[in-house]
C-alpha cells in the first residue's frame, strides 16, 4: 500500500528518524551505525550521503523493545509500511496478516516499473551496503523469477558480490522450485507486503508460489512486468540477470560449513553460533543461487533499505517474528472448529525462541494442546508461554511477569519428555533430541472464582466515584503539571 | 552532600521539578493513592498532598523510572542521578564496605520529637494512613522502618513490614516467618510470651530507608550501613516508652509492641506482584505506647502493585536501587564470582538475575542454593543465571538469553520440585494451600528454581570480535546526527564490558 519511500516519508512525520547527512561509507561503516542504532533505541536512520548510487536506510521495519519503550510498539513501521494507521491494534495486524488471501494482480499492473535501467555500472558502483567481512545485507529485498506462467518472489540474503554477480541464499523450496536457470530480478526497496508475502509464500511449509497475489492480498502496491516477470513497480533498485542455482542444498549451519569447504571463494555467512544471517534462514532449509547480472535499474536518489547482520532488534527479526506469529494465529484460530486464541506473538526480544500466546482456556488440559499444537506447527522456538485472553498484546512487561507470579513454578512449568527435537531458533549445547517447555500463566479452569485474584489497576483499585472526582478535580490537583509528557519523551 | 531527612530529600526533588505540591485539601480515603498511581502510571512528579487532616502525605517519593529506577535513590544519598547502573551498583557497595558508626543526640536536638504523645493522648486515627486500593482490608502505613531488637543481643534489625491500622492504638504487622525480624518474634519473644518492643519510624532519612529494605546480615548495625550509604553518621535518639533508638529526624515514630500470641486480620492487599492477594489472615498485634513527630509530618506511601510492567514505584525501585546491589555484594563476599545480581524489573522480588563469569553448572548450582537458604527464601522463586557481558537490569537481553540459551533439557532445575516454603504473598497457590498458620508461612511448599541461561561459551566471539573502534566511530557519527548523549554513554559502558 505504500513504496519505500513513501514509508519513509511516513517514518519522518510519524516516528523518530535520524538523518546522517556526513559521508558513511557502505563498506561496513553503515553496517556499524545501524547495529549502535538498534542498541539504542532504534531510531530510523538515513544515510544521505554514501559513496555510491543507492542511499541507505536502516530500522524502516524495525523498532525498539517493548520493555523500554511506552508509546511505541515493535510493529508499529510495519503497520506503517501496510499503510495502516501507525496506533491500529497488533490484532488486526495479525488479522490481516493470517488471512492468506490471495488477491487477483491484473488491476494492479502499470505499464512502467519506476526504475528505470542505467548503463554502465556494476554492483560495486551501486553502493550495496556490506558487513565488514564483505557479506552483501540485502534481506530486505526479493528475488522475482518466472516459470510456467507464474512469477514468484523469494526472500534472499546476501553471500557474496562481485561486480557483476550477486551470490544469495534461497529457501530451498524456491531453489526446487526454481528452473536451473532462469532470467530474474533482485528486488531492493520494496514494499513491505512483498517482503512479508515472500515469508509467507517460501519459509512457512507449504510453499505457495503465487506470491505476487499474496502481496496483493495485503496491499494494494501498484506492479509492472520485466521481461515475464512480474515485480513491484515502485522497487528502488532493480538488479536483473541470469540465475543459476548453485546447490539446492545448503542448510544450516554443518551444510554451510560444509558448502564454505566445497567453494574456497564462496563467503557463505550463515552461523548458528554468532546469529548470522538473515532471520528468515532460521529454521529454513536453504539453497545458493547466484546471480548474473545483466542490467541494474534504479528510481531518481534510489534509497536501499537494510538490516545489520545478526543483531537484536534488527529489521528482519521484526518481519519473521510477525509473519511466524501470523501464520501460528491461522493455523490455531482454524484448528478447533472454534477461535480461543486471542493473539500470539514471537516477541522479537526472543529473537524467534520464544512463542507467548493469549488464549481463554476453554477446559482443564486445553493449554497443554495449545501449546504442543503451536510446537507441532513451528520449528522455531522450544518454548511457549501462555497467557490469559485479557492479556494486552502491547505489554509484554506484564505477560513475562505472569510468567513469572501467575505460573506456579512446581506446577505449571511443564517440560516435556526428552524425544522433542531441536528447535531451530536456541543455541544448545549439543543436537541431541531434547525437552520442550511450555508456561502455563492462566487461571486454573478448575479454581473457584474467589481464588482469582484481580489485578491492580486505576479501574479494579478505584471506584467509578473516585474516578469521576479525580477527573473533577483534576485542574484543582494541578495533574497537567505533574505529568510532563517531555519526560515521557526523554525515556524513548 | 547529605540528606539528613525525608523532607530534605523531597527538598531536593522539588529543586529539580520533580515534586508537585497539592495544596487543595486531599482524602486519604483513596483519593491520594489514585493521583499517586496516576503518576507512577505516567512516570509524572512525586505528589506530596499538603492538606490531608493533620499530616501531610507523599505518594512513592523514590519511584524512578523503569529505564533508571535507581535515579531518584541517588539522590537520597548525594549521588548524581546520571550515573550508569553499574557505575551506580558500584558506588553503593563501596559505601556499604565502609560503614559509619551512628551518633546519639537527645530528645532537644531530635526533630522527631517535637511531638510527643503518650497514654491517654495516643490516637493513631489523628493521621491519615491512607486506603490504597478499595478491596484492601483496612488503611496501611507501608512504607516505614520497624525497628526490632533480639532478646539475646545488642542486635536490632531494620525492615519494613507493613501494617494495617484498627484503632486509635492497635495495628496488625504483616510478619512472615523465614525473615529476620518476624523469625526474632515467632521463635525468640513469642516463644517465651514476652512482647516484642519495638518502633516504627514513619518517615525515616533516605539512606534509613535504604538500608531497611537491604538485607543486612544478622547481628550487624543497621544504623552503620545506613552512615556508610550517607557518608554521615546517622543521628539516633531514644524512645519515650522502651528503650530502642530510632532516627532522630525520622517523621513520625510509633512506639509500642507486638504481643505475643495476639492476632488480628490483616489484608487482604494489592502486593507488589501486581495483584491484589488474599484471604484475610491473621497477623501479629501491635500496640502502641507512644508517638512522636515532627510538626506537620510527612507520611510516605507506596501504591503496591503498580510496580510492575512498565511502571514504577517506590518498591520496585528500591528493589532494583537498594536490595541489587546489596544483593551482589552480598554474594561476592561469600565468594562468589557475580558481576551483578539485579531484580527484574519488571516484578521485583520474585525473579533475580545474576550475570557471573564462571557458568559451570555445579557452581550455579551452588550460588543458587545459597541464596535460596539466605536471603531470598521466600520471596524469590526465580534465579536467572546469564553472561557476565549481559547487563541483568536489560529485559530485552535477558529474554533473548532465555529464549535463546535456556535449554528445557538441560538448563532448568528444581522446577517441580515441590520442598521449599514459600510466603502467601502470591497468587498460584489456592487459599487453601497458602492456609493461615501461626507463622506466616504459606502451609503448602513451593518450589525455588533457577535457570542457567548463560552461553556456556557457545557464542563465538572469536567470528565477531566486538570492534571498539568501529563501535565508537559508529556512536560517534550517531551522536554527531542528534541522537541523545545518554544513549552514548550508556553505549560506551558497553563497550568497556
Amino acid at each position: 500500500m505504500t513504496g519505500m519511500r513513501d514509508h519513509l516519508d511516513r517514518l519522518r512525520e510519524n516516528d523518530t528518524v535520524v538523518e546522517i547527512s556526513e559521508l558513511v561509507h557502505w563498506d561496513g561503516v553503515a553496517e556499524a551505525v545501524a547495529a549502535e542504532a538498534t542498541r539504542h533505541g532504534c531510531p530510523v536512520i538515513r544515510f544521505t550521503e554514501t559513496p555510491g548510487i543507492a542511499r541507505l536506510a536502516s530500522g524502516v521495519y524495525g523498532g525498539p523493545d517493548q520493555f523500554s519503550t511506552g508509546g511505541k510498539e515493535p510493529w508499529d513501521r510495519i503497520d506503517l509500511a501496510l499503510g495502516r494507521l501507525s496506533d491500529g491494534s497488533y490484532v488486526d495486524l495479525l488479522d490481516q496478516l493470517a488471512r492468506w488471501d490471495p488477491d487477483p494482480i491484473d488491476s494492479r499492473m502499470v505499464a512502467e516499473p519506476d526504475a528505470t535501467v542505467r548503463h554502465g555500472i556494476d554492483l560495486y558502483d551501486l553502493g550495496l551496503p556490506v558487513t565488514r567481512d564483505g557479506v552483501p545485507l540485502i534481506s530486505l529485498g526479493v528475488l522475482a523469477v518466472e516459470a510456467d506462467d507464474t512469477t514468484t518472489w523469494a526472500p534472499i540474503a546476501g553471500r557474496r558480490r562481485r561486480s557483476t554477480e550477486l551470490e544469495l541464499s534461497v529457501p530451498r523450496a524456491f531453489a526446487e522450485w526454481c528452473p536451473p536457470e532462469a532470467d530474474a530480478s533482485v528486488l531492493l526497496g520494496v514494499p513491505a507486503a512483498a517482503l512479508l508475502a515472500a515469508l509467507q509464500g517460501w519459509t512457512q511449509g507449504q510453499p505457495t508460489p503465487d506470491v505476487p497475489a499474496l502481496a496483493a492480498g495485503l496491499g494494494d502496491d501498484p506492479l509492472s512486468t520485466v521481461g515475464e516477470r512480474t515485480v513491484p513497480a515502485t522497487a528502488e533498485v532493480r538488479i536483473d540477470g541470469q540465475l543459476t542455482v548453485l546447490d539446492q542444498h545448503v542448510n544450516n549451519t554443518q551444510d554451510v560449513a560444509d558448502a564454505k569447504n566445497r567453494s574456497a571463494t564462496a563467503d557463505y555467512s550463515m552461523s548458528e553460533t554468532t546469529r548470522r544471517g538473515a532471520a528468515w534462514e532460521t529454521g529454513c532449509k536453504t539453497a545458493i543461487v547466484s546471480l548474473r547480472t545483466t542490467a541494474i535499474a534504479t528510481r531518481e536518489k534510489p534509497t536501499v533499505p537494510f538490516s545489520p547482520d545478526g543483531e537484536p532488534l534488527a529489521d528482519d527479526i521484526h518481519l519473521a517474528c510477525l509473519a511466524e506469529a501470523a501464520k501460528l494465529f491461522r493455523r490455531v484460530n482454524n484448528y478447533w472448529g472454534v477461535s480461543p486464541v486471542q493473539w500470539i506473538q514471537l516477541p522479537v526480544e526472543g529473537r524467534l525462541g520464544l512463542c507467548i500466546v493469549s488464549s481463554e482456556i476453554l477446559y482443564a488440559g486445553f493449554e497443554w494442546q495449545l501449546a504442543n499444537t503451536l510446537f507441532s506447527f513451528s520449528d522455531l522456538f522450544d518454548k511457549v508461554l501462555v497467557i490469559g485472553e485479557q492479556a494486552d498484546p502491547t505489554d509484554l512487561a506484564r505477560a513475562i511477569d505472569d510468567m513469572w507470579v501467575k505460573a506456579h513454578p512446581a506446577n505449571d512449568w511443564v517440560f516435556s519428555e526428552s524425544n522433542a527435537p531441536s528447535a531451530a531458533a536456541p543455541i544448545y549445547r549439543d543436537k541431541e533430541p531434547g525437552s520442550r517447555l511450555y508456561i502455563n500463566a492462566t487461571w486454573d479452569p478448575r479454581w473457584d472464582e474467589e481464588y482469582i485474584a484481580p489485578r491492580v489497576t486505576m479501574e479494579t483499585a478505584f471506584s467509578d466515584s473516585v474516578l469521576a472526582s479525580l477527573a473533577d478535580r483534576w485542574d484543582e490537583f494541578g495533574l497537567d503539571n505533574a505529568i510532563r509528557p517531555d519526560r515521557l519523551d526523554d525515556h524513548e | 552532600m547529605t540528606v539528613d531527612s525525608l523532607r530534605e530529600y523531597l527538598g531536593i526533588l522539588e529543586t529539580r521539578g520533580d515534586l508537585h505540591r497539592i495544596g487543595a485539601p486531599a482524602s486519604w480515603n483513596l483519593e491520594a493513592s489514585a493521583v499517586t498511581l496516576l503518576l507512577n502510571q505516567a512516570d509524572g512528579d512525586v505528589p506530596l498532598f499538603e492538606d490531608v487532616n493533620t499530616a501531610r502525605l507523599v505518594g512513592d517519593p523514590y519511584r524512578g523510572s523503569q529505564r533508571r529506577p535507581w535515579d531518584r535513590i541517588a539522590l537520597g544519598i548525594g549521588l548524581p542521578r546520571d550515573l550508569s547502573y553499574e557505575e551506580y551498583y558500584e558506588s553503593v557497595i563501596e559505601r556499604l564496605k565502609d560503614p559509619i558508626e551512628p551518633r546519639t543526640v537527645s530528645a532537644a536536638d531530635a526533630p522527631c520529637k517535637q511531638r510527643v504523645q503518650t497514654g491517654d493522648d495516643i490516637d493513631l486515627l489523628e493521621y491519615p494512613w491512607p486506603y490504597i486500593h478499595a478491596g484492601d482490608g483496612g488503611r496501611y502505613s507501608n512504607l516505614h522502618t520497624l525497628i526490632a531488637p533480639d532478646p539475646d543481643s545488642e542486635w536490632v534489625d531494620w525492615s519494613y513490614h507493613r501494617s494495617m491500622i484498627h484503632d486509635g492504638e492497635t495495628a496488625s504487622v504483616l510478619l512472615l516467618a523465614g525473615e529476620q525480624t518476624p523469625n526474632l518474634y515467632y521463635y525468640k519473644y513469642e516463644r517465651r510470651d514476652e512482647p516484642m518492643p519495638v518502633a516504627l519510624a514513619v518517615g525515616v532519612e533516605p539512606a534509613v530507608q535504604y538500608t531497611s529494605v537491604m538485607w543486612i546480615p544478622t547481628g550487624r548495625n543497621e544504623a552503620e550501613y545506613a552512615g556508610g550509604l550517607k557518608r554521615e553518621p546517622v543521628d539516633l535518639v531514644p524512645c519515650e516508652t522502651n528503650d530502642l533508638m530510632v532516627p532522630a529526624n525520622t517523621e513520625l515514630v510509633i512506639e509500642g509492641e507486638i504481643l505475643p500470641n495476639e492476632r488480628r486480620d490483616e489484608g487482604p492487599f494489592g502486593d507488589y506482584f501486581g495483584y491484589m492477594h488474599g484471604p484475610r489472615r491473621s497477623m501479629p498485634l501491635f500496640r502502641v505506647t507512644g508517638i512522636t513527630s515532627r510538626e506537620d509530618p510527612i507520611i510516605p506511601f507506596c501504591v503496591e502493585g503498580t510496580g510492575v510492567g512498565e511502571t514504577e514505584n517506590a518498591t520496585s525501585s528500591l528493589e532494583v536501587g537498594c536490595v541489587g546491589p546489596d544483593a551482589t555484594l552480598g554474594l561476592r563476599t561469600a565468594g562468589f564470582d557475580v558481576e551483578c545480581c539485579a531484580p527484574w524489573k519488571s516484578t521485583p522480588r520474585t525473579v533475580y538475575v545474576i550475570s557471573t563469569e564462571t557458568t559451570d553448572p555445579s557452581y550455579l548450582h551452588d550460588m543458587a542454593n545459597f541464596i535460596f537458604t539466605t536471603w531470598g527464601m521466600l520471596h524469590v522463586d526465580f534465579f536467572v543465571f546469564v553472561d557476565d557481558d549481559v547487563d541483568p537490569l536489560n529485559q530485552r537481553a535477558v529474554i533473548e538469553a532465555l529464549a535463546l540459551h535456556a535449554d528445557p533439557e538441560a538448563d532448568f532445575h528444581q522446577f517441580g520440585v515441590e520442598t521449599m516454603p514459600k510466603v502467601p504473598l502470591n497468587i498460584y497457590q489456592t487459599p487453601t494451600e497458602k492456609g493461615n498458620i501461626q507463622t506466616g508461612t504459606s502451609k503448602a511448599k513451593t518450589a525455588k528454581t533457577y535457570i542457567n541461561a548463560t552461553s556456556d561459551g557457545d557464542i563465538d566471539h572469536d567470528d565477531s570480535p566486538p570492534d571498539v573502534d568501529q563501535r565508537c566511530r559508529a556512536q560517534q557519527i550517531l551522536e554527531r546526527a542528534g541522537v541523545e548523549m545518554d544513549d552514548i554513554l550508556f553505549a560506551e559502558t558497553e563497550v568497556k564490558r
